[in-house]
């Protein structure tokens, strides 16, 4: 039976689809096309498309394959336990001096001094100018290749004046030092009338430390952690605590026995604590070259110094002694 | 009858009256003559005492200077009365400080600023007992001149400047004489302030001492803040002048308002009006554009600001800065700060007895500062403040009590009376600021903190032409106020940066007072026009 037939309602009418919806393709012009790859699947022939793809994997593979031995590259040379991955970072930012290697391990600063309130977190020290701080300024210099430090020498009201070289004790001005925020870490070293040397880093969470002792060990572990050996670390305390009571302020006869320890110490390795250079040995050095009495010593002490010397850390120090 | 009787009545009245008068009369007239008698008496007195004073032409009550002749006569200071002088016969003019008669004897303090002598007059070949009654009678605050040998003393005089040596007076003449009756006592205004309440003694508060203060400012404290004071505006000027500044003056009665527009004092001129300078910018920076380089000015500076602080005057003594720089502002800040170091080195080293001579009356700590002067960034104050538990916004003004706050948590760390604040947020600072080349939300301008409140405020200014009608139209100022002030950019202007302070707060800051009325020697506020 046939049907009559009806004109159609809208004639050309343009209908505004919505925008907001997917746009799909027209199912039955696509089937003639899926047949033809269908077609060519049978024919055994590998699509281009995923020749790439596997070209792509492969080369994944490589680079994945060469990360692998770099890191096992890396984890060879480094022994700590502690190292992290500032390792990378530090030994770009140390890049300028081949020195610091002995600290191989550097602690992410946030972890050490607290949490970053974007501010400059500024370490003062207040010292008498008549004793300046050896250790320390040894250890700025060793902070500075380390960290960006910003360094800054003030004189307080309370001394009257300060022989030139003390104010030049911290290096040159860095050049960015206009712009205090491009810094890690400040090193406020100010000249004042105190009887003994403080620190002031966090005065809310913090109490000042006081003598130079304590406030090089606050410094150090900034550079280095302390070796997880507790006897060791033990013995470096030890030492550190010998060089400031009894070589810089003991009598001839505490030095003297000092020296004879420091011989022995050094009699059966490199450094005083064992194989690696650490704060005792900066100490002990400092408090040695302020008393002046580097000459008259044994020569396994003669060969530390010397090899102390060879470090090139004690540079601002020797100057002042100058 | 009744009229009869009332007039009797008046009549009795008026007897009475008259009786009750008559006797009063009597009585006066006793009274009288007693006076009469008494007096008689005492001139009879007096005139047997003058016969027989044979010291009565060395003493009394000079004529008036009227500069009838001119002595030769050399009047000795008091400050140089040491015992190299022991021996000697002197002359000297000062003030009576206080006066003691003890029988035949009469102490007197001798003042000259802030140094005092003892000195005596006692029964003998040299004084009558006239002369002694006359010198116990002068008033105190007279001015005298005193002919008199230099003793040396057995005990230090504790209680005057002058403690070796006293003078034995032989004549005394007033030179000026003092009304018995004085508005306010000097010992009770240089009393300290705890001392007075605890033992009921008086001390004299704030504003009878502006309503006096000629008086006030002979005392001791008030001679040591004012040298003191000279000292600061002397030592600014002798830095900057080593340091290649010019002075200059510039005008107070200007055409319109320097600084926006608000707290400024309007005066009448001729036929229109005029405004009173709230602080010379215009015409530093003017004077910048004029290849002065480097310029200072000190000057009264205005502001109507009706506010009753401790530390806001309506007048002002400004200490102006301004210099063209190179290539930072640091280096603006750098000089600032450098002849702020200057002047606390200066005082310190050379202004010890007037700064000791306050603290006697004001107790305070000593004034501490850094060479060179600690700068802190406006974020790392934020941090700070935070830490104490402060809550600000990144772009929030510092409130005073956070200003106060942040300057123990500064003195704490860095134990320092006096820093720097630097890179304020732009949208806290006036249209001319700088802004920050690296973050458009911070500017390059600075306050300066001393005891924890603010001495200055600057920046480097805005000085093209193009950059600042932006900044003004940003803050919605009227271009046509402001025409000239753009204009004189517009013919190539160095880049600069300058800043002022208050020499008053200065001083007050120094010292560690706590009213900058008492650094000012007549103090316009809200509430004061006088003296």
């Amino acid at each position: 039976m046939s049907m009559y037939q009806v004109k159609p309602v809208s004639p050309d009418i343009k209908i505004d689809l919505p925008t907001c919806m997917y746009k799909l393709s027209n199912i039955h012009t696509r089937q003639e096309n899926s047949c033809s790859l269908d077609h060519v699947l049978q024919n055994g022939d590998v699509d281009p498309a995923v020749r790439a793809l596997e070209a792509r994997q492969d080369e994944i593979m490589r680079k994945l394959y060469e990360l692998k031995a770099a890191v096992e590259g890396l984890a060879k040379t480094v022994t700590t336990p502690d190292a992290d991955l500032d390792v990378t970072v530090s030994s770009s930012l140390s890049s300028q001096s081949s020195s610091c290697d002995i600290f191989k391990a550097t602690k992410n600063l946030d972890a050490l001094l607290g949490k970053d309130l974007g501010a400059l977190r500024d370490i003062v020290i207040n010292a008498n100018p008549a004793q300046p701080p050896l250790t320390l300024l040894v250890l700025h210099s060793l902070l500075c290749q380390h960290y960006r430090v910003l360094s800054t020498v003030h004189v307080h009201s309370s001394v009257s004046s300060v022989p030139p070289q003390l104010l030049s004790c911290l290096g040159p001005k860095h050049a960015d030092s206009y712009a205090r925020h491009m810094f890690q870490l400040g090193f406020t070293l100010i000249w004042k009338d105190v009887p003994k040397l403080e620190m002031k880093f966090s005065i809310r969470n913090m109490c000042p430390i006081e003598g130079e002792a304590n406030v090089a060990r606050f410094l150090f572990k900034l550079l280095a952690p302390y070796p997880s050996d507790a006897a060791v670390a033990t013995l470096v305390d030890t030492w550190v605590d010998i060089a400031f009571y009894q070589l810089a302020d003991g009598s001839a006869k505490e030095r003297a026995a000092v020296l004879q320890a420091l011989g022995s110490a050094l009699g059966h390795a490199p450094w005083l604590c064992g194989p690696e250079f650490s704060l005792a040995d900066i100490a002990c050095y400092c408090c040695l070259s302020q008393n002046g009495s580097t000459s008259a010593t044994a020569a396994n002490v003669q060969r530390w110094i010397k090899s102390c010397e060879n470090l090139g850390h004690f540079g601002p120090a020797k100057l002042l002694l100058k | 009858m009744t009229k009869e009787e009332a007039n009797g009545a008046t009549e009795e009245e008026q007897q009475a009256q008259s009786k009750k008068a008559l006797k009063k009369q009597q009585k006066e007239a006793e009274k009288a003559a007693k006076k009469a008698e008494k007096q008689a008496k005492l001139a009879a007195e007096q005139q047997s005492a003058e016969e027989d004073d044979f010291a009565k032409d060395r003493y009394g009550v000079s004529a008036m200077v009227q500069s009838q002749q001119k002595l030769d006569r050399a009047l000795v200071r008091v400050e140089d009365l040491t015992p190299q002088k022991v021996d000697q016969l002197i002359w000297l003019r000062a003030r009576v400080h206080t006066s003691r008669a003890k029988g035949k004897q009469c102490f007197l303090v001798l003042r000259q600023q802030q140094f005092n002598v003892q000195a005596l007059v006692a029964v003998g070949d040299r004084a009558s007992k006239q002369m002694v009654k006359f010198a116990a009678n002068i008033t105190k605050e007279s001015i005298v001149d005193v002919e008199a040998m230099v003793r040396k003393v057995e005990q230090k005089i504790e209680s005057c400047s002058q403690q070796d040596v006293e003078l034995h007076i032989e004549r005394i003449f007033v030179i000026s004489q003092a009304e018995p009756r004085l508005p306010l006592q000097l010992e009770d205004a240089v009393r300290p302030d705890g001392d007075g309440e605890e033992e009921g003694r008086a001390t004299v508060n704030q504003d009878t001492r502006l309503d006096n203060r000629v008086i006030d400012l002979r005392t001791t404290t008030s001679q040591a803040i004012f040298r003191l004071q000279s000292g600061v505006c002397q030592l600014f000027r002798d830095t900057l002048t080593k340091k290649g500044f010019v002075e200059i003056q510039t005008p107070k009665i200007i055409s319109a308002a320097s600084e926006g527009g608000a707290n400024v004092f309007t005066v009448s001129y001729f036929k229109s009006s005029a405004y009173l300078a709230q602080s010379p910018q215009l015409y530093k920076q003017m004077c910048i554009c004029a290849d002065f380089d480097k310029v200072f000015c000190v000057g009264p500076v205005f502001r109507a600001e009706d506010s009753n602080t401790h530390r806001h005057l309506t007048e002002f003594v400004g200490l102006d800065i301004e210099m063209a720089f190179n290539y930072h502002y640091h280096e603006v800040i750098d000089s600032i700060t450098d002849t702020m170091v200057q002047i606390f080195k200066g005082l310190r080293d050379n202004f010890q007895t007037e700064i000791q001579t306050v603290n006697k009356q004001f107790p305070s700590e000593p004034f501490k500062f850094l060479e060179p002067t600690l700068r802190l960034e406006y974020t790392e104050a934020l941090a700070m403040l935070r830490d104490a538990g402060v809550e600000m916004g990144d772009e929030d003004d510092l409130s005073t009590p956070n200003e106060k706050l942040l300057g123990r948590l500064v003195k704490e760390k860095y134990d320092t009376d006096f820093y720097v604040l630097d890179k304020y947020p732009l949208s806290v600072r006036p249209f001319y600021t700088m802004p920050d080349p690296n973050n458009p939300k911070y500017s390059n301008s600075y306050d300066m903190f001393m005891r924890g409140e603010e001495i200055l405020s600057g920046a480097q200014r805005v000085h093209d032409p193009q950059l600042l009608t932006e900044r003004a139209l940003h803050h919605q100022i009227d271009l046509e106020k402001i025409k000239s002030y753009i204009d004189s950019f517009r013919y190539g202007a160095p880049p600069h940066g300058g800043g002022g302070i208050g020499l008053e707060r200065v001083c007050m800051l120094y010292l560690g007072l706590h009213n900058v009325r008492q650094t000012s020697m007549f103090p316009r506020d809200p509430k004061r026009l006088t003296p």
